[in-house]
């Protein structure tokens, strides 16, 4: 069977990697376009949270897709950690890296591991609030915390180190690599990453600082 | 010209089964016109007339252009100076008292033969499973018969480049081969004569690949660093796309 034989070579699983990285970047994207409405009003935001619950099928199909997405990913870049190691490992007396900035491409499964448990947490969280609590109220209620915020900052740091990194990996895996193109993905893969990191880690500071305590 | 002094710290190892350690010598006045390997000769004369076992490391044209020589030096395979092979390598490199740890290639598809001499035929196997065109393509046609791009051509040169001397697998924090088989694969994929077997070209030396034992591609660029041919990833690139196109159609 072909498609068993390609996810078990080792391209395979690094296109795997890739698309489903794609898939969670794409995800993330409609996610922080759902969380813009924070910054217009309580009230809107809550509307947008009426409206997407207004359809459970859809959620329901998007959550359980995002989980098998997220399952792919987590399980392959386990396996491929794995591997490596004991292909690879620490196999010199002296290990030197010749290349700069490798602390992002060093750190892929530890960066992920944080953003799964952030994942953990996150959806745990706003799916276990007060039943009386409206989403709208639950976002400012945790994030006012300012250890609750600064967990939620953090970990948008490790997810801006794991995309500084799998950006540029991403498209590299799919093939696209061409000096026509290369200083722009450059440029896309550390302006992907602050895209991120700022707009999400700006919601959380709206609230931690106070900002947002009347919105 | 000067000379230097030199601590050497070097991986002895008697056969591949057999376990290995790192002995210190100390090597003086040596010229830094030398070659790497010359200074190796140097401590191996010294060696041999102290009746003690020289150090065996590989080696044949000392040009740069054969792909047998290689060892990781402080870390760095072929050493510190960027594109070139370790025979190339000179001592005005180093410093006066300066100590060098070296090391064979470590990979768990290169066994290490004796001392700092390894066993790379995994790449002869990758090569044997793909690396040719076997399809009669005629006989020598007329100069310009078929047209190639430049470009084309200048990107096939480039790929073929490659001595195979595996400073790659070495240095890939992964122990990968993606760098080497993805230059032997673009090389004839570029190439007219290389389409009728393309596909399963890059399907049969990318599994075969995977059997030797190789790691897998994180994209760490460690390989492209140190290669002395400067082989780019831009030819890894194209191995994953051949190798998506081929897997989706002949897989
Ligand atoms: C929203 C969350 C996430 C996004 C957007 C994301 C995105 C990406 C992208 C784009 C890549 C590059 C793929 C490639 O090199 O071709 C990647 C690689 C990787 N990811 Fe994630 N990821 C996420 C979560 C996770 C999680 C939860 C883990 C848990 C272990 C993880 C582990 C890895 C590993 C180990 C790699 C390196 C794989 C390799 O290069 O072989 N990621 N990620
Ligand atoms: S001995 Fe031939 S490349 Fe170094």
């Amino acid at each position: 069977m072909w498609p068993i034989k390609f996810i078990s070579s080792s391209i395979g699983k690094k296109i795997i990697m890739a698309v489903s990285g794609l898939l969670l970047i794409l995800f993330l994207c409609t996610h922080a376009l759902g969380n813009a409405a924070i910054f217009v009003s309580s009230h809107a935001f809550q509307t947008y949270a009426n409206a997407l619950h207004s359809l459970p099928v859809v959620v329901l199909l998007f959550g359980l897709g995002l989980l098998v997405i997220l399952l792919f990913h987590i399980g392959f870049g386990i396996n491929l950690f794995l591997q490596n190691r004991a292909a690879g490992g620490n196999r010199y007396a002296i290990n030197t890296r010749v290349v700069k900035n490798s602390f992002a491409s060093k750190t892929m499964p530890y960066t992920g591991l944080l953003i799964l448990l952030f994942i953990i947490i996150h959806v745990f969280g706003f799916n276990n609030g007060p039943a009386d609590m409206e989403v709208s109220q639950l976002v400012k209620e945790y994030l006012s915390n300012f250890f609750y915020s600064l967990f939620y900052i953090f970990s948008f740091c490790a997810l801006a180190l794991h995309l500084s990194h799998g950006f540029w990996s991403m498209l590299q895996t799919f093939g696209i690599n061409h000096p026509r193109y290369n200083n722009g993905i450059a440029k896309l893969t550390l302006i992907v990453p602050a895209f991120f990191l700022v707009f999400f880690g700006a919601i959380a500071l709206y609230f931690m600082s106070g900002l947002g305590a009347s919105y | 010209m000067s000379d230097i002094d030199l601590n050497l710290q070097i991986w002895r190892q008697k056969k591949s089964d057999s376990p290995g350690a790192f002995e210190t010598y100390a090597l003086d006045k040596i010229s830094t016109e030398m070659s790497f390997l010359e200074m190796l000769d140097v401590l191996n004369e010294k060696l041999t007339k102290q009746g003690l076992d020289p150090v065996a490391f590989d080696h044949d044209c000392r040009e740069g252009i054969c792909g047998m020589c290689g060892t990781v030096v402080n870390g760095v395979a072929h050493g510190p100076e960027k594109e070139v092979t370790l025979c190339q390598l000179h001592m005005r490199n180093f410093k006066d008292g300066d100590t060098l740890v070296i090391e064979p290639f470590r990979s768990r598809a290169f066994p290490i033969r004796k001392d700092l001499l390894i066993d790379r035929s995994a790449f002869d196997r990758i090569i044997q499973s793909g690396g040719y065109v076997s399809v009669n393509t005629g006989g020598t046609p007329d100069g310009n018969a078929i047209p190639i791009p430049a470009q084309t051509a200048e990107l096939a040169m480039d790929a073929a480049a490659c001595i195979g001397c595996g400073a790659c697998v070495a240095s890939c924090p992964n122990g990968a081969a993606m760098l080497f088989t993805s230059a032997k694969v673009s090389q004839l994929c570029l190439l007219p004569q290389g389409q009728t077997e393309r596909k399963q070209r890059a399907l049969d030396m990318v599994a075969t690949m995977d059997k030797e034992g190789f790691g897998n591609c994180t994209n760490e660029r460690e390989c492209e660093a140190v290669c002395p041919k400067s082989i780019s990833i831009r030819n890894i690139a194209r191995l994953n796309r051949e190798y998506l196109m081929a897997a989706l159609s002949e897989g």
